[in-house]
């Protein structure tokens, strides 16, 4: 009880740490992304596959191409976000200049991981100086480069990142990570990651029926002529991934 | 000797019917020496669109390079390709930035825009956007080229005359000007597909 009181007064800003050790406003953060919809990263020996749950569906909404989950950074790196959108956005908007910066200068894709890195060194800074709060986003990149072929890496809004094989953002991530751990094989093939992606999500989401319109699927392989592709599943498409790999759920008859 | 004349370039682009075609000369001196004969001057930007730059070689490359940057962070922000009018804003745009300092660069643009119609365009190298109907010249060759183009050019010439006009037009042009030809790189362009084709003519 009494350290909750105390903790109080080390809530208020960004760049001091608690008596414990802590910096609350960067685990307030993730609270806030613990509430947003999840988002599930497989890597695959011949790519890796990025799904997410869609938390704003209304008829209402204005439907347009453009996806809420997925975004290309660049032709070789794609992310997943799971957080406070507008915060994903200035975000994004900044690896995407990174990577074309790298580009200009170097005349060549830029790294995933340095990409990762970089944009991870930007979350860092609002985490030690300027007065600002954190981002509220934890991003899932998934790229190809020369060096290390396909990767997949999550980070957090510490500015901390890392590697995985299979990685969860979002609410029920954990119960996400869980299920990845026991059913995930190194040689997993792409299409498997797929079917593998879109089962332990449909187990994870919170809704009852589960069709095309809540989900996003993304890939990042290479084509037949050796390039990169980056390619998002039209609806119509996932929904036939759907029934075929019976996940899903009828909605519940009232 | 100016700037603008140290490398050596030529460069014509040409109106057809619901097509265009860009065409380069290959040379790439220091002055008076040939250095390569393999030099690019036309870049593709998207699949509709192209850019010629004569003028210094080294500016060219370099102000290629800044346009893909702000052409792909377009892209991954519209989720679609630039217009060519669009794109011929951005570069003029870009070249005023350094009015004080500029690139020795005179580009040549060539796209097909909205409905698949034809634009061509050529500036100067602080930004003066300059249309045109038919056809548009560059480099050090330009006056044989605005001479060779206005006798031999037509109307609404299919994609295959277009190429032989094209083609004459340059050859011809750079076969006065000491400073290019060495063979000739020519794109034509349709709403369907693009053809690249490379000439051989005087190889001086």
């Amino acid at each position: 009880m009494i350290s909750v009181k105390m903790s109080r007064r080390y809530d208020s800003r960004t760049t001091i740490f608690s008596p414990e050790g802590r910096l609350y406003q960067v685990e307030y953060a993730m609270e806030a992304i613990g509430n947003a919809g999840s988002a599930i990263g497989i890597l695959s020996k011949d790519g890796v596959v990025l799904v997410g749950e869609k938390k704003v569906t209304s008829k209402l909404l204005q439907t347009s191409t453009s996806t809420e989950k997925m975004y290309k950074i660049d032709d070789h790196v794609a992310c997943a976000v799971a957080g406070i959108m507008s915060d994903a956005n200035i975000l994004i908007n900044t690896a995407r200049v990174q990577a074309q910066r790298y580009t200009l200068s170097y005349q060549e894709p830029m790294p995933v991981e340095q990409l990762v890195q970089s944009l991870c060194d930007t979350k860092q800074g609002y985490t030690q100086f300027g007065g600002l709060r954190p981002f509220g986003v934890s991003f899932l990149f998934a790229g190809w480069d020369k060096n290390y072929g396909f990767q997949l890496y999550m980070s957090d809004p510490s500015g901390n990142y890392g590697g995985w094989k299979a990685a969860a953002v979002g609410a029920n991530n954990q119960a996400a990570q869980s299920m990845l751990k026991q059913d995930y094989k190194d040689d997993i093939s792409r299409e498997e990651a797929v079917q593998l992606a879109l089962k332990v999500l449909s187990k994870t989401m919170d809704s009852t029926s589960l069709t095309s319109e809540k989900l996003e699927l993304a890939e990042v392989y290479l084509s037949s002529s050796g390039k990169v592709k980056y390619e998002v599943c039209t609806p119509d498409a996932l929904s036939k991934m759907l029934v075929k790999y019976g996940v899903t759920q009828a909605p519940v008859e009232a | 000797m100016s700037i603008f004349e140290y490398n050596g370039s030529a460069l014509v682009a040409m109106v057809g019917k619901n097509c265009f075609a860009i065409a380069s000369d290959r040379r790439l001196g220091v002055q008076l020496q040939t250095i390569a004969t393999d030099f690019q001057r036309i870049f593709k930007i998207h699949d509709k669109l192209f850019l010629g730059l004569s003028g210094l070689g080294s500016d060219a490359q370099t102000l290629y390079q800044r346009l893909v940057f702000r052409h792909k962070l377009y892209q991954l922000r519209e989720e679609r390709d630039m217009k060519p009018e669009t794109f011929a804003s951005l570069v003029s745009a870009i070249l005023y930035e350094k009015r004080f300092g500029p690139y020795f660069c005179q580009p040549v643009i060539a796209g097909l825009g909205d409905d698949d119609k034809p634009f061509i365009c050529t500036m100067d190298s602080i930004g003066a956007k300059e249309l045109a109907k038919d056809f548009v010249v560059a480099g050090t060759a330009s006056e044989s080229l605005y001479g060779a183009c206005e006798s031999m050019f037509k109307p609404d010439m299919e994609h295959e005359e277009l190429f032989e006009t094209i083609s004459q037009a340059l050859l011809s042009s750079v076969d006065r000007d000491c400073l290019s030809g060495w063979g000739g790189h020519v794109y034509v362009v349709t709403p369907s597909e693009v053809t690249e084709r490379i000439l051989k003519g005087r190889m001086d």
